[in-house]
């Protein structure tokens, strides 16, 4: 008797566990803006410069340019320094500011710039990068910041970049789960894959 | 009563539910490291560089001699998984498990970072130019002839270095050491066919009778073999290939093998004669004077001598004379006695009385560069130093790649022996036993780090030279590449020659590109030349070769009857070569030890294995603790029972009980090394290491053996991993 009522108060126990994971672990299935903690950077990279529309004084620059490895790698990749330097060499006008004379401290070093990961996921999540810009850059023919925009926001009116979509499996399914074409002149549909393995691999 | 009952253990249990629960939805499941970690990116990098895609550079497997072509994947800087690479003809893209475990060599955390000086008891690190000033005094203050080197086999421009080097100080002794190595059948091979390893055709065969080479797993070029067996396999128009495996313990060789015969030890030649004999009865020409020098073989009288029945000589006999060509290989198991010798020459008398040679024993590439061919390792050769270090001969002893006092027998006392030398260098990887006793260590590079050339000492094809490239920067910054100190040390010696160039590299690049003719690259620019055998990994060379000698001539072959029973030590011990361990010299790589041994399944610990009938008749199970006594010292091991042994005979694995090396070696089994009597081949004076009688006696305890054969993956010892449990006895309040 007493065994089974300890085992009925350790029922209760487990049940209004479980209950509160049920509470705490219902992700908002929406695209809801969910901001990430600001980051110190060592050199404020300018986003807005580099990549905002011209009319507010941005270069426009493709993401891709410096982001290069994103359409070819799970990961999009920091730039090279070398890439930084590759177009700064040239541009005598800002070559004198103070985050440009830092940049250059860092290259003659030889040393990287220490940047603070502002994405991140669990190691148990593998996200690639590559098969979405294949799909909504390549076959959708998206522009490249609507689609690199989906999970990072509109870095292009940014400085330093911070996270702005939850990142959390509720949110990533929300948006596999709706259909999309399959490519800019198609009219088949489909939707992300579902499947618990191709992201815990 | 609640109260009473429920205690704080469930309690707590409960708690730690919800706690969890908590715990995880208070992560939020995503970002963990935002703003926290590091995210580092190239300074510069080429393009073909992208991270988290792996690019493969092509080296070379340093794990053993057989110098497999490989192929590193690197990612991030960082070597992760090794490949074999396609181009190189020993390999074919293969690899084994040993060369696998080549980047836990690498990422050893045991492995010496910096040059260490001996302060009594203890190592103090110094600097690499008090190092080298330290090894140039010494050096010159020695008298010339008096210094040695200590290696183990050695070949490409670190060897070329190594004499020049020797040849400056003005001294001849190297000794090249390998405790593990086929140099009786070398000798013999050089005897019969006139050369020490002829190339062996297995693909071309249609009978393989193989005298204990295990030629799959762990002799001579492994994976070559192997990739060539399963050519025989499939065998010339669709007839399989046939393989008898004749051997006292069964190797992974004999456990693939259609007949494995079970020999009494040391009668490998008498069979193979007695098969001559039978051969030339059933018809097949035998010259008039090798008949004459077998007819006393008889089927009974071979029968009865080796333990194998008339009816398996026979048969035997009739696969050998209607499949032609065959190919008889003489290994481990035969040249292991005091007359293994003899035994090599009986068998290779085999291969030209059925006409083997030329079809299935071919002569091999020579290397068109002898100073960079690879010098073979034997024993002898440490007898050779020990006697020079008796006779005071020896004041400064290198030694780079050899560990002889943890793999040459307790009679030799090397221990005792070096502590005569009065300066003792030792490049060394781990701090093993011979590294302990030295004076001066000095780390070296990884195979992953370093530079370097090998030439593999069995071409599969024709000769080929390899590369060995960095995979990844060093890891620490306090090592250096034997090529690199040798360089340094030929600098002060002979500052003409060898002052211009920076480092090894340097050297190793001008010396390439100045034979880039002989190296198929004559008609290309020296950059662009140096790059393609980079991005191969392997150059392939023009060679010629000899005709074999093919005459079978029976003269000299004097075979003993079989070795009488010794009262006192009646077993005899088999120090086993394992397809994982070898020579040990890798021990403290963990995945080797956790790999299974393919044919016991045992991880980590050696054991003494055993036919039934023989446990038996000692009265033991498996998992009995046993002391094995020698003349010469004793190791105590698990009793491990399998029928794949001849029951006169108990096998120890080579390799385990470790003194020192690394955590995951040290203490770790026993060393079968220690205990092996002093016998030797009587023409060639290396160590029989098939001679070694024994006792074995109960000592106690009982074990359980951790393995995984058996079902629900064998007995853990204990361990409670993933235990097999009836459904109703699970009690879920414990599973927590
Ligand atoms: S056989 Fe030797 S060289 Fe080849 S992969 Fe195995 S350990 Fe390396």
């Amino acid at each position: 008797m007493y065994r089974f009522l300890r085992l009925s108060v350790l029922l209760v126990g487990l049940i209004a566990a479980v209950g509160s994971v049920a509470v705490h672990a219902a992700q908002p299935l929406t695209t809801a803006d969910d901001l990430g903690p600001v980051v110190d950077q060592p050199i404020e990279f300018p986003h807005d410069r580099h990549a905002g529309d011209a009319a507010k004084g941005g270069m426009q620059i493709n993401c891709m340019y410096c982001h290069t490895y994103a359409r070819r790698s799970n990961v999009a990749g920091i730039p090279p320094l070398q890439k930084c330097i590759g177009c700064h060499r040239s541009i005598e006008s800002v070559r004198e500011t103070p985050r440009i004379k830092k940049l250059f401290e860092y290259w003659e070093a030889k040393k990287p710039v220490p940047w603070k990961k502002v994405h991140d996921l669990p190691d148990f999540v593998r996200f690639n990068h590559e098969r979405h810009i294949q799909r909504f850059v390549f076959a959708q023919e998206k522009p490249v910041q609507e689609a690199c925009g989906y999970c990072h926001g509109d870095v292009k009116t940014m400085t330093v970049a911070r996270r702005q979509k939850p990142l959390s499996m509720g949110w990533c399914v929300s948006c596999h789960q709706k259909d999309h074409p399959v490519s800019a002149t198609s009219t088949k549909t489909t939707h992300g894959p579902n499947d618990c393995w191709q992201c815990h691999k | 009563m609640i109260e009473n009952s429920f205690n704080r253990r469930d309690f707590l249990k409960v708690l730690g539910w919800g706690g969890a629960t908590v715990a995880l939805s208070g992560c939020g499941n995503t970002s963990v490291e935002d703003g926290r970690e590091y995210v580092t990116s190239y300074v510069e990098t080429a393009d073909y560089i992208i991270p988290s895609i792996g690019t493969y550079f092509n080296s070379t497997c340093a794990q053993c001699d057989a110098g497999c072509g490989i192929m590193g994947r690197v990612r991030e800087g960082r070597v992760l998984k090794l490949e074999g690479n396609p181009d190189s003809p020993i390999n074919s893209g293969k690899m084994c498990g040993l060369g696998q475990a080549g980047v836990q060599a690498h990422y050893n955390p045991d492995r010496v970072r910096e040059p260490l000086l001996r302060n009594g008891d203890k190592g103090e690190a110094i600097t690499w130019e008090k190092a080298l000033q330290l090894v140039s005094e010494k050096v010159a203050s020695a008298n010339p002839g008096s210094v040695a080197f200590l290696t183990g086999g050695v070949s490409g421009h670190v060897k070329v270095l190594l004499k020049n080097y020797l040849d400056a100080i003005g001294s001849d002794q190297h000794y090249v050491y390998e405790a593990v190595a086929p140099s009786v059948v070398r000798a013999a091979n050089k005897k019969a066919y006139g050369v020490e390893m002829p190339r062996l055709r297995l693909d071309r065969a249609k009978v393989v009778v193989s005298f204990g080479a295990d030629f799959l797993g762990t002799w001579v070029s492994p994976v070559h073999f192997s990739r060539q067996y399963a050519k025989f396999r499939k065998g010339v128009n669709g007839e399989r290939g046939v393989l008898v495996q004749v051997e006292s313990k069964m190797t992974i060789t004999g456990a693939n093998a259609d007949r494995w015969l079970a020999i009494r030890p040391g009668t490998e030649g008498i069979l193979a004669l007695g098969l001559v004999n039978a051969l030339s009865a059933a018809g097949l020409t035998v010259p008039a004077e090798v008949a004459a020098a077998v007819k006393d073989y008889t089927l009974d009288r071979v029968s009865n001598d080796t333990g194998v029945s008339v009816e398996h000589i026979g048969k035997l006999t009739a696969l050998l004379k209607d499949r032609s060509p065959s190919l008889v290989i003489a290994g481990g198991a035969a040249e292991g006695y005091a007359h293994g010798s003899q035994n090599a020459a009986a068998v290779a008398l085999l291969n030209q009385v059925l006409g083997n040679v030329g079809k299935t024993v071919e002569a091999p590439a020579s290397m068109p560069f002898p100073q960079m061919a690879p010098i073979t390792g034997n024993r002898s050769s440490l007898q050779a130093l020990n006697d020079s270090i008796a006779q005071d001969g020896v004041k400064v002893l290198f030694n780079c790649g050899a560990n002889p006092i943890y793999s040459a027998p307790a009679s030799m006392n090397m221990k005792e022996s070096l502590k005569k030398v009065p300066f003792k260098v030792a490049f060394a990887h781990y701090m093993d036993e011979t590294a302990m006793e030295a004076d001066l260590v000095l780390p070296l590079n990884s195979s992953m780090e370093g530079w370097g050339t090998v030439v593999p000492e069995y071409f599969a094809e024709g000769a080929q030279l390899n590369i060995q490239q960095p995979l990844m920067e060093k890891l620490h910054p306090g090592t250096l590449g034997m090529g690199d100190v040798l360089l340094a040390l030929l600098k002060q010696r002979r500052p003409a020659e060898y002052s211009g160039y920076e480092d090894y590299y340097a050297y190793l690049k001008n010396a390439m590109v100045a034979i880039k003719g002989a190296l198929g690259g004559e008609n290309e620019d020296d950059d662009v030349f140096w790059d393609s055998v980079l991005s191969q990994g392997v150059v392939k060379l023009t060679s010629s070769s000899n005709a074999l000698v093919s005459s079978a001539s029976a003269a000299g072959l004097q075979l003993p009857p079989p070795a009488v029973e010794d009262g006192t030590y009646p077993l005899r011990l088999i120090p086993a070569v394992t397809p994982n361990m070898r020579d040990g010299r890798h021990a403290n790589e963990p995945w080797l030890q956790e790999s299974p041994d393919p044919l016991t399944t045992i991880v980590w610990d050696s054991w003494v294995e055993m036919h039934p009938k023989t446990a038996a008749k000692l009265g033991v199970v498996e998992g009995d603790i046993v002391e094995v006594a020698s003349k010469n010292g004793a190791i105590k091991g698990q009793v491990y029972v399998y029928s794949g042994i001849h029951p006169d005979v108990i096998s120890v694995p080579l390799g385990y009980g470790h003194e020192a090396m690394g955590r995951y070696s040290k203490g770790v089994g026993a060393n079968a090394f220690k205990i092996l009597d002093p016998v030797f081949d009587q023409q060639t004076g290396e160590l029989a290491m098939y001679e070694t009688r024994v006792k074995v006696t109960k000592a106690g305890k009982r074990v359980i053996v951790v393995k995984d054969e058996g079902p629900a993956g064998g007995n853990q010892s204990g361990r409670r991993i993933a235990l097999r449990m009836a459904s109703g006895k699970v009690n879920l309040a414990e599973e927590v």
